[in-house]
């Protein structure tokens, strides 16, 4: 268990260097492949609950220190209404509701159903850049949505949801060389969820 | 809960209060420490993707031809802008000496930089280029084109800084229209994306006399962009109950930007 929960850490951080390498897509409204919360989602529904908020606290810190704006400066009484950014760590909250997401189909995809997690995994992110968005919107008052900002939210979820599988693989890839098993064992005795 | 489960919890939202509660010198620092170690990975990201691309191009020059090129169009833009930054500064002397008010004036260092990556985040608007703090570039530092503003320094590190562009909300500046006295706040607009996003300059007097075509520079107020750079041509104007605000299309075309220049401080040695 611990040699998996290591390798998930070291899959995570490597994730966040694989990230800087994927641009945002300009002809699709700057869409772009979010690998680093892939990831986490992916190892989210295959780890205990402990270790799930171990990871969301890692990638929302490293998210957060990667892109966090400092303040807008210069004189007061020139800028008087300065735009407010979101604060250090907002992004630590958010991974770990989308981590409690994916942990709530960890029943399925023990049972070997991984496809709807990779779908929920597409749904998790879209949920979370709609709540970034919000929140910008919430600091900065006047809410503005334009179609825009709709269509990068649903493109980024879509285009990485699509890379799921592939992360999917990696993981049990890694469960199986440190011999440990995703499996679960509530799921013997009672049956309370979708087959 | 399991009682593992729950002191996993309560572990979990101390670590959120405390990064949550960190103060703004403290966050500098933290992504600091990121930027450090993450840093030879952007570099190396960006040394790939100027591989890739000059050997896309080496069908049209050669390699070694490729290099002096850029270098010189490099060194010609850094020029120019010296060079406007220049006569502008000779008129001004012309002017003050004949006042006899001679005040001497600071010179205009920019330092070259390239852009290594393009829109890190989702939602701002921010560019990385290849020099930090090493180099002598700060925090607020104005980034230019020779085209006009760019935008500014937002977190510089030891060898890279992220720039926020003048397209991002968060990039404000006080600027004024050319030939009108009319003075406002630019920045860019939340949301927007493509590769001519519009700007809004806001505050303006609700019956200004405002034309499309007409020129937008900064007016060097507010302590964080120097006077008159270039930042667009108004696009359109709409007068409201209490001020007027007009868009403005930016002059630098930040899609085709591989190039920017940080106006550095002048050191003690320079300004002597």
């Amino acid at each position: 268990m611990i040699k998996y929960t290591i390798s998930v850490i070291l899959l995570t951080l490597a994730a966040c260097m694989v990230q800087q390498f994927l641009p945002a897509i300009s002809g699709l409204h700057g869409a772009r492949v979010l690998i680093l919360p892939l990831v986490f989602l992916c190892a989210a529904v295959s780890v205990d609950f402990a270790t799930m908020l171990l990871l969301a606290f890692i990638c929302g810190f490293l998210w957060d220190a990667q892109h966090a704006l400092g303040p807008h400066g210069g004189d007061p009484e020139v800028y008087t209404n300065p735009v407010e950014s979101l604060r250090f760590g907002y992004s630590i909250i958010l991974y770990a509701l989308m981590g409690l997401l994916m942990q709530g189909i960890q029943p399925l995809f023990r049972k070997g159903k991984w496809h709807i997690s990779s779908l929920l995994a597409g749904i998790a992110i879209f949920l979370y850049l709609f709540a970034e968005y919000l929140l910008i919107n919430f600091v900065r008052g006047d809410f503005v949505f334009p179609p825009t900002a709709f269509y990068r939210i649903y493109l980024t979820s879509a285009l990485t949801m699509l890379f799921s599988p592939l992360i999917f693989w990696l993981i049990f890839q890694l469960a199986s060389a440190c011999h440990h098993t995703i499996r679960y064992d509530g799921l013997k005795s009672k049956a309370r969820y979708l087959d | 809960m399991k009682p593992q489960n729950l002191i996993a919890l309560l572990l979990f939202i101390m670590g959120a209060i405390w990064a949550l509660t960190r103060s703004e010198q403290s966050v500098r620092g933290i992504q600091k420490t990121v930027y450090r170690a993450i840093s030879p990975f952007i570099t190396g990201g960006s040394g790939l993707e100027t591989t890739a691309s000059e050997f896309i191009k080496e069908v049209e020059h050669s390699k070694q031809w490729e290099v002096k090129y850029n270098l010189a169009k490099e060194e010609l833009d850094k020029k120019r802008i010296e060079v406007a930054y220049l006569r502008k500064l000779e008129l001004e002397n012309a002017r003050l000496n004949q006042a006899l008010k001679f005040q001497q004036e600071a010179p205009f260092h920019v330092l070259a930089s390239k852009i290594i990556r393009r829109q890190p985040s989702t939602w701002w608007q921010t560019v990385t280029i290849n020099r930090g703090e090493q180099q002598g570039v700060g925090v607020q530092l104005p980034v230019l084109s020779p085209e006009g503003l760019v935008g500014k320094v937002d977190a510089p590190s030891v060898n890279t800084s992220t720039v926020i562009l003048l397209t991002d909300e968060n990039c404000q500046v006080s600027a004024k229209v050319d030939g009108t006295p009319e003075v406002g706040i630019l920045s860019g607009q939340r949301g927007q994306t493509g590769d001519t996003p519009s700007l809004r300059l806001r505050f303006l007097s609700k019956d200004a006399k405002i034309k499309p075509g007409m020129l937008v520079f900064t007016t060097g107020r507010g302590g964080l962009f120097p006077a008159d750079i270039l930042l667009g041509t108004i696009e359109s104007f709409e007068s409201g109950p209490l001020s007027g605000d007009a868009l403005v299309k930016p002059a630098v075309d930040f899609a085709a930007l591989h190039t920017v220049f940080v106006k550095i401080p002048n050191s003690p040695e320079s300004s002597r």
